[in-house]
């Protein structure tokens, strides 16, 4: 327990306060970065809520034509993609998890600062690209999963899809760079003494949330590519007729798409066993099963994504495996749910609106979980999928899970975040407003699914039956609505008069409740030390519990830079802002723009931009990255730098981007309807390449060895031989397709020319960017820039390479040495 | 956490440039067997597993020595081997399913 | 756990299957003709019972909940401020054991039935004496061709208790065939040929929709499935086979029509025999016979077929068929022509 509490040492002034509409676009502080997102996600909330709401009363009765049908396919494929991608996952991921994983471990910012402003930027300007359908080609209209192969261009040739592919390729872009940044952050900066077992509940579904997307959205990354290529390329990945199969997208698809849905449930189910607790004042119940479980939800949900495709046969025996796995998901989704009951059980409960929303999810969710082992019994799923069964399932569990563990989340944190409170009666009202108009819209959905209603259907015939509970359903929207519109007016008020937050409002648990509401720029004064599970409330109470709370009580109240030591905050240092992640950002959408509106003038325009803003930021990297050798600023690091952790999380995510293009290539190689096949393959030449490439690897680990001992020159020289190689291998692979150019292949030629071309270039991509990188450690070496101190950047370089050559390995044996095995 | 911060930033424990140069000679030799057994028409039978248990090899040695996974701890294996072994999962899944699914697919052409 | 053992369920079982029942009444099949819980075949039947067992162990494992949540809530907790000082017990080590196992007990009970239903559904060879049934899904409407020659648009007809075989393809996009009386749905995805086999087991008619979404008039790609007795399959069959029925001299307005066909763009796209070879739209040898038109959005009247040959797009947007422009009384000569096609 700390020391007597004592005066501010200094005035503390909170990360919201100063820098003017500049120092918000340049900001990298992680929350406001969070707020940002908030905003963003809180508009495009508006944009998917009307939407759906022009879905209901399209409803309202039979062959209704308040909506057209292009209007209303438009509007349930934008409302799909904008609660998924632009309002759940930013406002689970963006908004609370960027405010709070630095908050709750005891650090002062996340890993990568910019390249978390960098993912908000790209996320808005997904956003914006997936609506510039408005001003232009239309909205998407195929769908939230947009299966192909009504997404090639002769089925939808205007620009809606176009718009779709590429803001989901940007959004998906931000998201792995957020997952990747929150990995790192949470791996190497927990505060000392923060055992994985000591983490908060919400950390733990963080954690996973982020290895999940680092493991998930590679898929979708490669299914858009190809339908890319299909629309503007002239491919053929989804063409019946080339021999190629739609349903090659699905499985890309739904392998991203059922991780998808615990990337947004997850999340959840860690605020709710962080609301749970509070307001029950008792610890979370069965903490190290709770973390496993969510575990082996993570791991389980990758096995599953056949379950959204029984449908489309698959086979009795692969229906089976998928009905086994998905089941088997059941059994960790229980125990939290029970868990989460007994957390509640003998508790002194505290009855506040963030209460009501966690017991509210909680019943709520049950419901969408226990429809889901509905689906996960393949035979019922046949009956039930594409109906409005499952349009009731997974509301209940995105909305009764997902948005009411993030109403939750609001009326819990807000007071940490803006330093007002939001009003408990008017707080009340939403709730149950929520409640009513959340059951009255979606549970009888379950009925006229049973009842045969299918979903995307604009249009429903009176004969069906089906007519008086959509009319009550779209009472319940209403009735939704009219709540979600006392959240907005709530959140307005608490803006601008609500009552002033204490720093611990709640009797809180977790470490953000020893900071003030709202927190300073640098977060804490000192680095606490963790003494168990339940930080705060250890250094409030102790050890003993209740012992403490009496004095608590007494209106003693520390908060914990007012306990620590009186440190000179003037000194801590935070990453400067930066104006590049906003630049990059609008280049990467310049060039969007620009392949869309087929204006490649526009495009080049855009790369010009990203690549001065990688060197800008580079610059502004180099200069911090000297000054970052401060044993704070990776505490639990292991002294593994946040650098490397970052990297390995990266090609981490780089395995499963090439595993989904080199089964592609396996699954297509022998099936094209004309032109040559693997046998065209040039062995000799690629053998000489392949050695080319080990040799690079180990030029590599030798320039590394030279530059750890200091050996200056020898760092030139093993670099230099490096970069030179993988030029070798480069022209090796130029000479390589030209030859298939003359030879008559080309990249439309056949199935097989399109799946070697895109997995072969893609890794010649790969290795061109660590040519140019290398290069730039290069002329760093030269200018006499690099040296010992920097080995670290030698030692990255070196894993990005030493990844593409065992990229190369696996390639060269199955696509080159295979060539004459069949393919699937 | 004071013995953290010492062997913060140690690369000390990275082997010298002689393993490299074997583990690059063993590399080559691998290759070789590789592009040998490809050549070789009384291997064919065997070319699959072969050729897989050979890649499989170089790829640990790069990933173990030259990526220094065998010296770095089990923190950044666990970050790549997890990913690995999923995306191992997806390749294997996705071939057994197109497997199935060739035989109800129409004829090519 | 059989598929077919519910009754072993006892108490539990038939009180939820009174609670269901009760839910769900009046909601008979001719209410509700797309409803999925009246089982008309053995492939729906089998569903049928599996969606039950389902059923109640969900509504048990509800129960739990629901009343462990109620207890912990409402009794087993005191409020804030109360004197009843908050317990701390973090964990129980029985309890865990018991939520894990409960839970996975009943999976099994649910798995052991749902992967015989799978592989008792999709028999990998037709069954003995299978009528197989080409089906075509186009964007936006079905094609049905028979073995014997027949073909159908939007309107299948099959035997009763006889076993189909649907050969289901797609010259364009993904569709979903789906005849919920009938049994679960079936992708038909282009490039390959999906099968769904079931034997229908009550005769009537089972109105069926595409159900994958597939473009601009994906509501409107309904379609009607009639399960004839074997008498009237026949019949059936023989009257598609026949060809047309002639037009009768004495019928002018029909004759008139029949010019109005044969000059119009319509033979472009549609079938009827001996008189026109389109084969993009439906054929139209035996239009008059069918109980609607436009993939099931109308019922065939003459009033109906005017409106839709005057503005196809009003009706189906998207759909490859122009508007006719006609005057009035050719365009009711057409209508009469295209009705008196038995």
């Amino acid at each position: 327990m700390a020391a007597q509490p004592k005066p501010l040492p200094v005035h503390q002034p909170s990360y919201l306060e100063g820098g003017g509409i500049v120092g918000w676009l340049t900001t990298i502080d992680h929350k406001r970065v969070a707020v940002m997102y908030l905003a963003s996600a809180l508009f495009f909330m508006a944009f998917g809520g009307l939407e759906a709401m022009a879905i209901r009363v399209q409803l309202w009765h039979p062959d209704n034509h308040a909506l057209s049908a292009a209007t209303y396919n438009a509007f349930f494929t934008m409302h799909g993609t904008t609660m998924i991608f632009l309002v759940v996952m930013p406002l689970l991921l963006g908004f609370l998890g960027n405010f709070l994983i630095p908050l709750q471990i005891g650090a002062r910012d996340v890993a990568f600062p910019r390249l978390n402003a960098l993912s908000f930027w790209l996320a808005l300007v997904a956003g914006i690209l997936l609506h510039l359908g408005w001003i232009r080609g239309g909205l998407p209209d195929a769908g939230w999963f947009g299966y192909a192969n009504l997404t090639e261009r002769y089925f939808t040739p205007g620009l809606a899809i176009d718009w779709w592919v590429v803001g989901l390729l940007v959004s998906g872009t931000s998201t792995v760079l957020t997952g990747l940044n929150f990995l790192t952050t949470i791996i190497a900066m927990r505060a000392p003494g923060m055992t994985y077992m000591r983490m908060p509940m919400f950390i733990w579904s963080l954690l996973v949330t982020s290895i999940l997307i680092l493991i998930a959205f590679p898929a979708l990354t490669i299914g858009l590519i190809f339908l890319l290529f299909d629309r503007f390329f002239d491919t053929h990945f989804y063409v019946a007729s080339a021999g190629a199969t739609p349903i090659l997208w699905q499985h890309l698809f739904w392998l991203f798409g059922h991780p998808e849905v615990y990337i947004m449930a997850l999340p959840a189910f860690g605020i709710i066993s962080e609301v749970i607790p509070t307001f029950s004042r008792k610890p979370l119940f069965g903490y190290p099963m709770m973390a496993y479980s969510i575990c082996l939800i993570a791991f389980l949900s990758y096995g599953v994504w056949g379950h959204h495709m029984f449908a489309t046969g698959m086979g009795p025996v692969a229906d089976s495996a998928f009905a086994i796995t998905s089941m088997l998901i059941a059994i960790p989704t229980g125990v939290k749910v029970f868990s989460w009951i007994a957390t509640v059980w003998g508790g002194s409960l505290r009855m506040t609106t963030a209460f009501y929303f966690a017991l509210g999810m909680i019943l709520e969710f049950t419901i969408g979980g226990l429809s889901g082992i509905m689906h996960a019994s393949a035979p019922i799923d046949l009956q039930q999928t594409d109906s409005y069964f499952v349009v009731a399932h997974f509301h209940y569990v995105l909305f009764g899970g997902a948005m009411f563990a993030i109403l939750s989340a609001f009326y819990y944190w807000w007071p940490k975040i803006t330093g007002r409170m939001l009003g408990e009666r008017i707080g009340k009202w939403h709730f149950w407003l929520t409640v009513v108009g959340f059951n009255v819209t979606f549970f009888p959905m379950h009925i006229v699914g049973m009842w045969g209603m299918p979903r995307r259907t604009y249009t429903y015939g009176a004969d069906m039956g089906w007519t008086h509970l959509n009319q009550l359903e779209t009472v319940g929207a209403f009735i939704l609505g009219i709540a979600f519109l006392l959240f907005y007016i709530n959140i307005f008020k608490s803006l601008i008069g609500g009552e002033r937050a204490p720093a611990d409002p709640w009797d809180g648990r977790s470490l953000e409740w020893s900071t003030p509401s709202p927190p300073p720029a640098y977060n804490f004064a000192t680095i606490p030390q963790i003494r168990g599970r339940d930080a705060w409330w250890i250094l409030k109470y102790g050890r003993a519990g209740s012992r403490g709370v009496a004095a608590y009580m007494s209106g003693q109240t520390p908060t914990l830079s007012q306990a620590a030591q009186p440190v000179d905050v003037e000194h801590i240092h935070m990453p400067a802002p930066s104006i590049f992640p906003l630049v990059m950002s609008l280049g990467v959408g310049t060039m969007g723009l620009g392949l869309i509106i087929d204006w490649y003038r526009i495009v080049i325009i855009g790369a010009v931009v990203v690549v001065l803003s990688i060197i800008g930021m580079g610059f502004e990297y180099a200069d911090f990255g000297q000054e970052s050798h401060d044993p704070e600023h990776a505490p639990s690091s292991g002294g593994i730098d946040v650098r490397k952790i970052g990297i390995w999380s990266f090609i981490g995510s780089e395995c499963v981007f090439f595993a989904s293009l080199i089964s592609t290539f396996i699954v297509y190689k022998s099936r094209s309807v004309t032109g040559p096949g693997p046998e065209i393959l040039n062995i000799p030449l690629t053998s000489f390449s392949t050695f080319i490439l080990l040799m690079s690897s180990l030029l590599m680990v030798l320039a590394l060895a030279a530059t750890q001992r200091g050996d200056k020159r020898w760092e030139r020289i093993w670099l230099g031989g490096t970069v030179l190689f993988g030029l070798i291998f480069l022209c090796g692979q130029v000479y390589e397709f030209t030859s298939f150019m003359h030879e008559g292949m080309g990249l439309t030629t056949n199935l097989f020319s399109q799946s070697f071309f895109v997995l072969v270039g893609f890794h010649g991509a790969h290795v061109a960017i660590g040519v140019l990188w290398l290069s730039v450690l290069l002329v760093a070496a030269m200018t006499g820039n690099l040296g010992k101190s920097r080995a670290l950047s030698v030692e990255l370089a070196g894993l990005y390479w030493h990844f593409v050559d065992v990229v190369w390995i696996i390639i060269f044996t199955l696509v080159y040495l295979m060539q004459a095995v069949p393919g699937a | 956490m004071s013995d953290i911060a010492d062997t913060h930033g140690g690369q000390v424990h990275h082997p010298g440039a002689a393993t490299y140069l074997i583990i690059a000679a063993f590399l080559v030799v691998l290759t070789a067997m590789e592009i040998t057994v490809f050549y070789v028409h009384a291997l064919r039978p065997v070319l699959v597993p072969v050729l897989i248990v050979l890649a499989a090899a170089k790829f640990a040695l790069v990933a173990m020595f030259y990526m220094h996974l065998k010296y770095d701890g089990w923190l950044l294996t666990g970050v790549f081997v997890f990913p690995l072994m999923m995306a191992g999962i997806l390749l294997l899944a996705l071939i057994l399913l197109f497997a199935y699914l060739s035989n109800h697919m129409a004829p090519i052409g | 756990m059989s598929g077919r053992g519910i009754n072993r369920y006892s108490i539990a079982s038939i009180t939820m299957r009174v609670a269901i029942a009760l839910t769900f009444a009046g909601c008979s099949s001719t209410d509700r003709p797309m409803t999925t819980v009246s089982p008309k075949s053995d492939l729906a039947n089998w569903i049928q019972s599996l969606y039950i067992d389902v059923t109640v162990w969900d509504a048990i494992i509800l129960a739990i909940v629901v009343t462990a949540f109620i207890l912990a809530v409402f009794v087993f907790s005191s409020r804030v401020g109360e004197a009843a000082p908050a317990a701390t017990a973090s964990s129980d080590l029985g309890l865990e054991i018991v939520w894990t196992l409960g839970p996975a007990l009943v999976l099994l009970m649910i798995s052991v039935p749902t992967i015989r239903t799978i592989f008792r559904s999709q028999p990998a060879v037709a069954p003995a004496g299978a009528l197989e049934i080409k089906v075509v899904a186009h964007q936006w409407w079905w094609e049905f061709d028979y073995p014997d020659g027949a073909k159908a648009s939007n309107e299948l007809h099959i035997p009763v208790n006889r076993p189909i075989r649907l050969l289901l393809e797609s010259p364009d996009v993904i569709h979903s065939f789906w005849v919920p009386q009938l049994g679960g749905k079936r992708d038909v995805v282009p490039g390959q040929i999906n099968e769904l086999t079931f034997v229908a087991t009550v005769p009537g008619m089972y109105p069926g929709q595409c159900a994958e979404f597939c473009g601009l008039s994906h509501a409107n790609m309904r379609f009607r499935t009639f399960v004839d007795s074997p008498d009237d399959f026949a019949k059936w069959d023989r009257e598609q086979l026949a060809g047309p029925v002639a037009t009768p001299a004495t019928d002018q307005l029909a004759s008139d029509g029949a010019k109005v066909f044969a000059d119009s763009p319509c033979t472009t796209c549609h079938m009827i025999q001996g008189v026109s070879k389109g084969y993009i739209g439906p054929d139209l040898t035996h239009f008059g016979g069918r109980t609607t038109l436009a993939a099931g959005v109308l019922q065939n009247t003459p009033a109906n077929v005017a409106k839709w040959i005057e503005n196809p797009q009003e009706i189906k947007p998207g759909a490859n068929m122009p508007p006719l422009l006609l005057p009035g009384p050719k365009l009711n000569a057409l209508v009469a022509y295209l009705e008196s096609l038995k």
